[in-house]
């Protein structure tokens, strides 16, 4: 994952999001797919929620994929993301598990979920 | 005949000459006496000369050593308070009636004398007391490069947002560190400590901006045509000139206040327009800074003052070094207006975006901010088109004067494409979005959160009425089937 560039870095990656790493939503992990909203890119955004942007015009990538294009640490990656889906100029989805891997506990907790929609 | 007189005639004879010899010694001791009290008249008056000459020249010995008390006690600690702090008057003679004599000029020469000696002394003490300093800040930068590898890779290892943010926090720590240590280095007249491979402009300020506290508040606008970068050798002394001029606009600007950075391409090179908002420098500090900044002398730490401020300082040093250009003016916008000219000569280069990605932090020039997948229409071309005229008409008209000038260019360009370009861009932006998007919203239809919930929520109000209709409780188990 870590880039080894020859040359030491200019830009470090905390400028990307001023310090913050940790996101709006907590829901994305590496394997999350983006994809983008088809939304009109606003002047206000910044460049490398641009860059972002662009790399996923032409079809979906995964978190973990959009952070090694950009040379940017995953958790870097995932504020920014979680960013531009507050912003709805990006759709994103968690990955579709195996059948083998659903597990009793999530199916529980979708459960409780739909419970909860009733009232 | 008697014989007598025979006898009186001796008699007389020696008496008479016994008279003569007499007489004569008489007027001898008379001369004598004459040249003897003629002398002593003489004497007399050479002595009230001389006694007279005698209470002047102790006077006069009084002064000379009243003066050389005045040397010791006045002119001396003026003068060396005087090269501590050049305002400082040194002391004249205490008595004017000295000026232009012997004395005048010796002690003049020992107060040339111990000038010398003690700027000599000053600069042996400052160099030893550098060397010490560029010692050391040569082994601590060494470290701190290795500890941002050490949190580059960490942050690259660890997802877990927590972790993450702490590496982060400690990553803007060390680029301060590593700033503070590099300026020191360089003030001591070492060298940058790190070559980096050729780099672009718009990387470089944003690098150089990101090591300092409050980044966040520096806007950097892109005007450049082309993907401009710097030379392998010169890109650190660039960026901590760049870090050292946004540094004194951050400081000393309000914490809400932007600094306002813009690239502009020039014919022969490129500047860094660096505009604060805050409280500006008085006559005394821009002209220190101008000093300092040429980079003409050596510079002393003393000098620097305590705590030592050695932005300038080194900033004048890496431009004597690597011939970049340095300027520094009241903004008229009434702070500071900083410019960093590169000339394009020696300095700059342009490399291939597409063989060398630039950094996504790196600000978009102007042109592409969006244009790209908009080129078939006939649109951006026109917003576009008067800035980038604008732009080599006003360069050409500078591009024969010297480069310092240049400052005087850059200052009607920023204005002009902001306003030229700007609203355009605004207005017609969603307008050509919303024309190419339709299709690609109608194969993805974004379905919000509310829907989802709604549909969900009446195949369960569904299911509810069905099973109560039912009579039937089935167990929770059977409720998940239907899903998996």
């Amino acid at each position: 994952m870590t880039p080894r560039q020859g040359n030491r870095r200019l830009v470090p990656a905390y400028l990307a999001t001023g310090g913050r790493a940790r996101p709006s939503r907590n829901t994305f992990d590496r394997l999350s797919l983006l994809q983008h909203a088809g939304m009109p890119v606003t002047s206000d955004v910044r460049p490398e929620e641009h860059r972002i942007l662009e790399l996923l015009r032409p079809g979906a990538l995964s978190l973990a994929e959009v952070a090694a294009h950009l040379h940017l640490p995953v958790s870097v990656v995932n504020v920014l993301v979680a960013d531009l889906v507050d912003a709805g100029l990006l759709h994103a989805r968690v990955p579709i598990p195996e059948a083998e891997q659903l597990d009793r506990h999530i199916l529980e907790r979708v459960l409780d979920g739909l419970r909860s929609l009733k009232s | 005949m008697t014989p007598i007189p025979l006898g009186l005639l001796w008699c007389l004879s020696a008496g008479t000459a016994a008279a003569l010899i007499l007489a004569a010694s008489l007027v001898r001791v008379r001369r004598q006496r004459a040249g003897l009290r003629a002398r002593l008249t003489l004497c007399e008056e050479q002595n009230t000369a001389s006694l007279h000459g005698n209470t002047e020249l102790t006077a006069r010995l009084r002064a000379t050593e009243a003066e050389i008390r005045h040397l010791a006690g006045a002119r001396l600690p003026d003068l060396a308070m005087a090269l501590a702090h050049p305002h400082v008057p040194v002391r004249g003679l205490l008595d004017a009636r000295f000026a232009g004599s012997e004395t005048d000029h010796a002690l003049t020469a020992v107060l040339e004398q111990v000038s010398v000696a003690v700027a000599k002394e000053r600069r042996r003490v400052d160099a030893a007391a550098q060397s010490t300093l560029r010692g050391a800040t040569t082994t601590i930068q060494a470290l701190l490069y290795q500890l941002q590898t050490a949190l580059q890779d960490m942050q690259h290892r660890y997802d877990d947002p927590n972790v993450a943010h702490d590496l982060l926090a400690a990553d803007f720590l060390n680029e301060q560190a590593l700033r503070r240590i590099q300026a020191t280095g360089v003030v001591c007249g070492g060298w940058p400590g790190l070559t980096r491979e050729d780099s672009y402009l718009a990387e470089l300020v944003v690098g150089a901006a990101s090591r300092l506290r409050g980044y966040e508040r520096v806007q950097v606008s892109n005007q450049l045509r082309d993907p401009v970068a710097v030379v392998a050798r010169a890109v650190e002394p660039v960026a901590i000139s760049v870090a050292e001029l946004l540094a004194n606009g951050l400081h000393h600007s309000h914490h809400e206040l932007p600094v306002t950075v813009t690239l502009q391409q020039g014919n022969r090179g490129v500047s860094v327009i660096i505009d604060d908002y805050g409280v500006g420098m008085h006559g005394d500090e821009l002209k220190l800074a101008k000093r300092l900044l040429s980079g003409d002398e050596d510079v002393l730490l003393t000098e620097l003052g305590d705590p030592p401020r050695s932005g300038f300082a080194a900033t004048g040093q890496l431009v004597r070094q690597y011939g970049f250009g340095v300027h520094v003016e009241p903004s008229p916008y009434g702070g500071v207006r900083a410019i960093v000219y590169i000339p394009g000569d020696p300095l700059l280069t342009v490399l291939d975006e597409s063989r060398k990605p630039m950094s996504v932090m790196a600000p978009l020039p102007r042109r592409s901010s969006g244009t790209q997948d908009r080129s078939s229409t006939a649109l951006p071309t026109r917003p576009t088109t008067p800035a980038q005229e604008a732009v080599p008409a006003a360069e050409t008209v500078h591009g024969t004067s010297p480069p310092p000038a240049v400052a005087a260019a850059p200052v009607e360009q920023t204005d002009t494409p902001d306003r030229a370009g700007l609203p355009r861009r605004r207005r017609r932006e969603p307008t050509t979005e919303f024309e190419q998007r339709p299709p690609h919203t109608a194969q993805v239809p974004p379905r919000s959160p509310e829907e989802s919930a709604s549909r969900w929520a009446a195949l369960q109000q569904g299911t509810e009425s069905g099973r109560a209709a039912a009579h039937s409780d089935p167990p929770r188990s059977t409720e998940g089937n239907p899903l998996s």
